[in-house]
């Protein structure tokens, strides 16, 4: 009739068996997805690229030093474009969610910006000033800044306006409260618009290499598949996408927990 | 010192006058924006002029040739998107639901998340040639991962309380699903389709660029490519106004309409 | 305590429709929310469950609703034991919540025949029920509205029309005006106390409000914090309908207050002395 309680040790074990489902989940996961990789290299008679072609490319890729150039070449593009238009856009989008009437102004350049097909702007920047590295950058910031502004204005509207409120009774300033009290607020929506733009730089970054540039990972994944080379396509994405979570993991995941702190 | 709220006159014609403030405001925002393409077409050499666009507006609108290719990629967009708001409902459900296959489903669509465009367009290239099939192949595995996203967060907040009414008044689960469970999932289900729309629509063109011969994104590049640059821009104001025009008077009155039960009473100030 | 003059204004009762013995239930299995409390109401009853804030009272609906199983002890509803979710055999129970919980995309009217449907009220009998209770709370001109055009007050009437409607064998009302404002509370409770003279429903009643609960009930049971049990029971044997500033009132409200000060843990009078010093 009564249920009994679980015990201490029941949630110990709870936990185990969480993580234990998660390691199952990962390897389930990768053979699966090998699996039917696989399948599609049989089926499609040697077009896709069989998992051994893939390895054995990923490893010469890997081991090539003019390989990791091309690396280093994306990515610092793409850290130059998303810091740039992180930058920017916070500007942009902390004015327009505090004021209206920036909003006003600034609402319709965000929404025309957002609704540009990327080649678009890649294509428009290249013109403008020539096939070199500034003009692809300048259109890529241009092309990211509506949406880190439109993510950041978000942020901001859902602020807490009972803080605003004691900031201006208590004579805050204007430094201290875009600091301490939205500052705080809109942290996760910052880090969020970062981490966005961050990826959308990769991706758009790929297509302007694939392009324009002859150099850059994505220009190589472009050679790739020029010379009907699919499993250097694939290993190259994959070698970059690797390095990028790497970079992830080491920047953000701190920042996101030193930024999550107080809420403990 | 922080702002004074704005249009912190109360008076009704204070409230008047800041809409229209503000309409004067996202007015003179579109007029900076054509300021910069008058200021680009003098200064650059293929950046057509604003008369010039103009004038060829009504030939262009003429020219009968320009429709199919017009609603070659509305099909697409649309057929791709459903597919894409079926599977990421799917996914986000078994995600919701953990256990074994939820964490796979969880990693699979993590990482489909930064699959770069171009990446799946060569993909699809490859798989299935320059058929139609790949443009929806396409649109529809770079928006998929976004609408599981924001369903799973729908499905993650389920609303307690609702559920605890619900289970002391004794609703069955027929009844549970349709008048807690859905409607909960309706504004998550608009938000997915507001976004992945507007995304949509830019990868189909990346991917009529890269894939086939038809379609607005393939007039843009054979445009170009012909440096017939009043046609390119010609193509990139249709795609826009499609876009912008169905967003905001197709999606964004349904949405409203659908959510009105939000709108709180006069009562509160 | 207990004052034990039953006047004649006590309703005829079957005395123990409801009994609560010896119960025992916890929040999550660990913390206990109630000990061995006891509670008997007879049909027809207003009875209030008075207690501190976090005391466990709103746990003592939940068990009584079904929706959380006891650890220990028994619940009978008109004969019923009440056992988890369970067959048609089981009450009905009308629940008020202090929040309450309806669904704020459909309309009133809605929230309250989805609620008879699942009940397996015929489709024939809600439209009459609807109109019935919607004019007994005074409602009836928001019958298409949606919740959240409706002030706090309105909102928590639809949610009493519900309890109401279900016909139920007991309405449980969970601290059902707290949220509100003074003056419409007080309008609410006074119009709850002609409600039930009129409908004759068995009513237990949770609040944090001696008065509330004084003006209300025809017993109190005042709870101990938690975890929370019967620390004493009080009978109101004033006439109705009452008035809320009566002073037979506030002879028991004084009664309970000197009673519950130091149990419910505040300070007494001579703390306050020498803070003052």
């Amino acid at each position: 009739m009564t249920e009994a309680a679980p015990t201490l040790v029941e949630g110990v074990g709870l936990r185990t068996r969480e993580r234990n489902r998660r390691i199952q989940a990962i390897v389930l996961a990768w053979i699966l997805a090998l699996g039917v990789w696989q399948l599609a290299t049989i089926v499609s008679d040697g077009w896709v690229p069989s998992l051994a072609r893939i390895a054995t490319a990923f490893v010469e890729d890997a081991t090539d030093p003019e390989i990791w150039a091309e690396i280093w070449i994306t990515f610092r593009r793409i850290l130059i474009t998303s810091v740039a238009a992180t930058a920017i856009g916070i500007t942009l989008g902390v004015a327009s969610g505090l004021s209206r009437r920036a909003d006003a102004f600034f609402r319709p350049i965000v929404v025309i910006g957002m609704s540009i097909p990327d080649p678009v702007y890649i294509i428009v920047a290249i013109l403008v000033l020539g096939t070199d590295e500034s003009s692809a950058l300048i259109a890529l910031v241009i092309a990211l800044v509506p949406f880190v502004v439109t993510i950041v204005v978000g942020g901001v509207r859902a602020r807490d306006r009972g803080l605003d409120e004691m900031s201006a009774v208590y004579r805050l300033g204007r430094r201290r409260y875009l600091l301490d009290v939205l500052g705080r607020q809109v942290a996760p929506s910052l880090l969020a618009a970062t981490r966005t733009s961050f990826a959308f730089a990769w991706k758009l970054i790929v297509l302007v290499e694939a392009l324009t540039q002859p150099e850059g990972i994505g220009a190589q994944i472009y050679y790739a598949f020029r010379l009907l080379r699919p499993d250097h396509m694939i290993a190259l994405a994959l070698l970059f996408i690797i390095v990028l979570r790497i970079v992830e993991a080491i920047v953000f995941i701190p920042l996101e927990r030193r930024l999550f702190r107080w809420m403990d | 010192m922080t702002e004074r709220p704005e249009g912190s006159n109360h008076a009704p014609g204070g409230r008047v006058r800041e809409r229209w403030i503000n309409l004067a405001l996202s007015a003179a925002g579109l007029l900076s924006l054509m300021l910069l393409w008058w200021f680009a077409s003098r200064t650059t050499t293929f950046v057509p002029s604003i008369s010039d666009v103009i004038a060829a507006v009504p030939a262009f609108l003429d020219d009968e040739d320009i429709w199919p290719d017009v609603v070659a990629t509305v099909r697409r967009v649309f057929g791709a998107l459903a597919i894409a708001m079926v599977a990421g409902l799917a996914a986000a459900y078994v995600m919701a639901r953990g256990g074994l296959w939820g964490q796979v489903v969880d990693r699979y669509v993590s990482l489909m998340l930064g699959i770069p465009s171009t990446i799946a367009a060569l993909l699809a290239l490859f798989i299935f040639k320059r058929s139609e099939i790949g443009v929806y192949f396409v649109v529809a595995i770079i928006t998929f991962p976004f609408v599981a996203l924001i369903l799973l967060q729908g499905l993650r907040t389920a609303d307690r309380h609702l559920d605890e009414m619900s289970d002391v008044y004794r609703l069955p689960a027929t009844t549970h699903l349709r008048h807690i469970s859905v409607p909960h999932l309706v504004p998550y289900t608009f938000a997915a389709l507001r976004n992945e729309y507007a995304h949509a629509w830019k990868v189909v063109v990346l991917a009529e660029l890269f894939a086939v011969n038809t379609g607005m994104g393939a007039r843009f590049a054979r445009a170009f490519d012909r440096f017939l640059l009043v046609d390119a821009m010609l193509w990139l104001l249709v795609f826009m106004i499609i876009l912008l025009g169905t967003e905001y008077l197709l999606l964004l009155p349904v949405e409203r309409r659908v959510l009105r039960w939000r709108e709180s009473g006069a009562a509160t100030p | 305590m207990t004052d034990v003059h039953r006047t004649e204004t006590r309703p005829e009762v079957e005395d123990d429709y409801i009994r609560v013995e010896n119960l025992e239930v916890s929040y999550d299995g660990t913390t206990l929310a109630l000990a061995d409390m006891d509670l008997v109401a007879g049909k027809g009853e207003f009875v209030a469950v008075l207690g501190p804030s976090g005391c466990g009272k709103s746990t003592l609906l939940h068990a009584m609703s079904g929706v959380v199983r006891p650890q220990a002890g028994t619940i009978r509803i008109g004969g019923t034991a009440v056992r988890g979710s369970m067959g048609d055999e089981a009450p009905l129970i009308g629940y008020v919540f202090q929040d309450h919980r309806l669904l704020p995309w459909r309309t009133v009217e809605q929230n309250i025949s989805i609620v008879l449907r699942a009940n397996g009220v015929a489709v024939t009998e809600v439209d009459g029920r609807i109109d019935r209770y919607l004019s007994m709370l005074q409602i009836d001109r928001f019958r298409r509205s949606w919740p959240m055009r409706l002030s706090g007050g309105q909102r928590q009437r639809v949610s009493i029309a519900r309890a109401l409607a279900l016909q139920p064998a007991v309405v449980l009302m969970d601290e059902p005006f707290s949220t509100l404002d003074e003056v419409t509370a007080r309008l609410m409770r006074q119009q709850l106390a002609e409600l039930w003279q009129e409908s004759g429903q068995t009513i237990v009643f949770v609040t944090h409000s001696i008065r509330e609960a004084l003006f209300l009930a025809d017993r109190v049971y005042v709870l101990t914090k938690g975890p929370a049990s019967v620390l004493d029971v009080v009978d109101v044997s004033v006439a109705r309908p009452r008035r809320y500033e009566d002073p037979m009132l506030t002879e028991l409200e004084g009664r309970i207050v000197d009673r519950v000060m130091r149990v419910w843990g505040y300070e007494g009078p001579e703390t306050t002395d020498e803070a003052e010093r």
